[in-house]
């Protein structure tokens, strides 16, 4: 008697290389199935002096032809090499596992059911009868766990059983669920049992109501031309995949009803969750979670911050001892201006990258921002958007580059148009360095109140943006739902957290850091001149220009760092350190008062608070930088509305600097 | 028929949880993920990536290798979404 050969068929994680290695050992070969590049495991066993040859079919969702794995698994089944077909189940999810019986259901090759992971199901309270899911499947069932020893004497006999048997699956119930749908009756009753060997006229009946691509060639070249075109009307007609699931589904809760004890938690959300899902408190909560968020990033960034004012103070004593050295007074301007000032600038910027990818890194490994990020995504629609638009606008925190990139992921042109558009109203990590960093030397205290403000004017620029640009670009019909899983709070993991904002850090430093020095030196030089500072080339373009610059309430040098942030927001700091320090010309032709070398007191003395905050909104709300330009064209491959988005900006961030300052006025 | 409600209900174009869903629809988180699960299989919906957002440009974006790219280990607890992809 030639030995009996079992496939074991079930879902990806059920379990089945667990038990073909328990069963097999070391008896077992690995291949690939004839003209796949998918893993063929056959292996042998003997039990009680019989022996049996074990195939481990390909891990599938199901028996459709979806993929090769699942045409290979069902090809094998329906060939006949097997004489029982042992399926697995995960017992401890058996609404979704079990799917894999519900569509094997009418390949008439016998089998067995095993509830594989009894133990974890066990733990999670459930109480499992599998002689009651036997007695309405009519095939030997058993409960089992893989990885217990002990279990495999009750599985051979279980399987010894089937083969003897020869079980077939009761499928009574499930075809009356079929045929509740249109067309299944009327489909079915063209075939029958010859037209496909190995299958059922139900099991092909619905196959070719999902399309299955392979029934379908097959009915194709099988039936009779009249027949196939009855079938063909009826499928067209019916509702498809969606249909037949919902009877699967329906038949596998029939089959679990009563068998199954566990206590159905209806959908409970946590106390946080009930405010961040809420359809009113959902998106105070939230915006009150992100201005917290800023605010508190000034602590870790308070410590660096020194470190950043700790090199100003020095910069006075090298800059004394270099002249005692006798120094040449460019060579003394342009390393204490131009080297040590620009390096305690990005000391005191990188304060604030260092403490905002730390709150927000903190508050994403808690599970926060997947809820901040499912707030807005309801908001989405509402601008015209799709609500994974979402994820470029985050993104564009860190780098408005990345979320123009980001938004790849909208199929629709006119979404992805309006997407980066409102993307490049979110201030950028430079922004996020520079802001707080100017905000503290002109404001003091009151530099979070200059942070919510930005925040504020962020959401109703998008708003307006959105509602500008949204017409001819976005439709109704375009927009579509989405589901989102939450992931549960956890306590953050310290270490991979610090190892990710000190990754962050690091490069913000190496690239801010060639930035800022770059633009300094050139704005430095282009200030310096021999021969008196009113000859300087800067000097006379700033005096000509500032008439129509002071309409937007900027003095020409910061008008001149605004234009240098278009290429880079670094690129502003590296401006006002050039042309407000103490060594350069421009600083001593613009004020009258004393050589000081600290920054902080060079800029107040010389850039008014309205002033001041008209520079931080206009360099905010400036197109983000040249990168992100060219990467908005990559995307889109519209010079037009490229161009169109770009001049937007600039005028929308002039016209909040001229705003900013006048309210400005009205305050100080 | 839960599978066609579902659907419809994505249609409005709203956000939702699993566990909303489940609410709306008077059933379970685990029934509600089951269907996602099936149709993601046959292709109705489609889950979506946070990380799929690297810049194209520098052969390896979702290493966070340039600066155009999702920073490495970044938005990796932003838990699953999907979108409707045919109703």
């Amino acid at each position: 008697m030639s030995a009996a050969t079992i496939a074991l068929l079930g879902q990806p994680n059920s379990g089945k290389s667990t038990l073909f290695n328990a069963l097999t050992g070391l008896r077992q070969h690995v291949g690939n199935w004839p003209g796949k590049t998918v893993e063929k495991k056959e292996g042998s066993f003997s039990y009680q002096g019989k022996d049996y040859n074990v195939a481990d079919l390909p891990g599938s969702y199901s028996m459709s032809a979806n993929s090769d794995e699942e045409v290979i698994t069902r090809d094998f089944i329906a060939s006949g090499k097997a004489d029982v077909v042992c399926i697995l189940a995960d017992s401890s999810q058996l609404e979704r596992s079990l799917f894999m019986l519900a569509d094997y259901a009418g390949i008439s090759v016998p089998c067995f059911l095993i509830l594989n992971m009894a133990d974890v199901a066990k733990n999670q309270g459930k109480k499992i009868n599998p002689a009651a899911i036997e007695k309405k499947l009519g095939i030997p069932v058993m409960l089992f766990s893989a990885t217990d020893k002990n279990a495999y004497d009750q599985f051979y006999k279980t399987m010894e059983r089937a083969i003897k048997e020869k079980a077939m699956l009761n499928v009574t119930s499930l075809e009356q669920e079929y045929k509740k749908v249109d067309g299944y009756s009327e489909i079915c009753e063209t075939l029958s049992d010859a037209v496909i060997p190995g299958y059922t006229p139900m099991w092909l009946t619905v196959k070719a109501m999902e399309q299955d691509q392979v029934v379908t060639a097959k009915l194709r070249n099988t039936l009779p031309n009249g027949i196939q075109k009855t079938v063909e009307m009826f499928v067209k007609q019916s509702q498809g995949a969606i249909a037949t699931g919902g009877c699967k589904f329906a038949w596998i809760d029939g089959i679990l009803d009563g068998a199954v004890s566990e206590s159905k938690t209806k959908a409970k959300l946590g106390k946080l969750d009930r405010i961040y899902t809420h359809k009113i408190w959902g998106k105070a909560a939230v915006i009150l979670t992100v201005v917290l968020g800023l605010i508190a990033s000034f602590i870790p960034a308070l410590p660096i911050m020194v470190m950043g004012m700790g090199v100003d103070s020095v910069n006075g004593l090298i800059r004394t001892s270099l002249t005692d050295a006798g120094l040449s007074a460019f060579l003394t301007g342009l390393l204490c201006d131009v080297l040590i000032q620009g390096l305690s600038f990005v000391i005191k910027m990188l304060g604030f990258v260092f403490g905002v990818t730390l709150v927000f890194g903190l508050l994403e490994e808690v599970g926060v921002m997947a809820r901040i990020s499912y707030v807005f995504d309801n908001t989405m629609g509402k601008l015209g958007l799709q609500g994974k638009s979402v994820m470029p606008f985050l993104v564009s925190f860190g780098c408005t580059m990345g979320g123009a990139a980001g938004a790849r992921v909208i199929d629709n042109w006119g979404q992805k148009v309006l997407t980066i558009a409102l993307a490049w109203a979110v201030p950028c990590g430079a922004a996020w360095a520079i802001i707080p960093m100017l905000s503290t030397v002109f404001f003091g205290a009151g530099a979070p109140l200059i942070i919510v403000a930005i925040l504020f004017v962020m959401i109703l620029h998008m708003w307006i943006t959105a509602k500008i640009f949204s017409r001819g670009l976005v439709k109704y019909e375009d927009k579509c739902g989405m589901i989102m899983e939450l992931p549960p709070y956890h306590k953050p993991k310290w270490g991979s957290l610090m190892r990710y904002v000190f990754g962050r850090t690091k490069d913000t430093f190496f690239r801010v850091v060639k930035v800022v020095l770059l633009v300094s030196i050139v704005f430095w030089l282009l200030s310096y001149s021999t021969s008196g500072t009113e000859n300087s080339i800067l000097y006379k373009v700033g005096v000509t220009i500032e008439p129509f610059t002071k309409v937007f309430g900027l003095p020409w040098q910061l008008f001149i760092a605004f234009i240098a942030s278009s290429f880079g927001k670094e690129g502003a700091v590296g401006v006002i350190g050039a042309l407000f320090t103490g060594g350069g010309s421009i600083y001593q032709i613009t004020t009258s008062s004393a050589v000081t070398e600290n920054i902080n007191q060079i800029l107040l003395a010389n850039v008014s608070r309205p002033e001041a905050l008209a520079f931080i909104f206009a360099i905010t709300f400036n197109l983000p930088c040249i990168v992100a330009l060219a990467a908005t064209y990559q995307e889109i491959h519209s010079v037009k509305w490229t161009v169109r988005i770009a001049a937007y900006y600039t005028f929308t961030a002039l016209l909040l600097s001229c705003i900013a300052y006048h309210v400005g006025l009205l305050i100080w | 028929m839960h599978m066609d409600e579902l659907l419809r209900l994505l249609k409005d174009g709203n956000t939702r949880t699993i566990e909303q869903l489940a609410s709306e629809l008077h059933t379970t988180d685990a029934d509600i993920r089951r269907q996602l699960e099936f149709l993601e299989h046959i292709g109705a919906i489609r889950k979506i990536s946070a990380q799929e957002s690297g810049c194209g440009h520098c052969g390896s974006c979702s290493g966070g290798a340039c600066k155009g790219c999702m920073p490495k280990n970044a938005k990796q607890n932003m838990g699953d979404m999907w979108e409707v992809v045919s109703v």
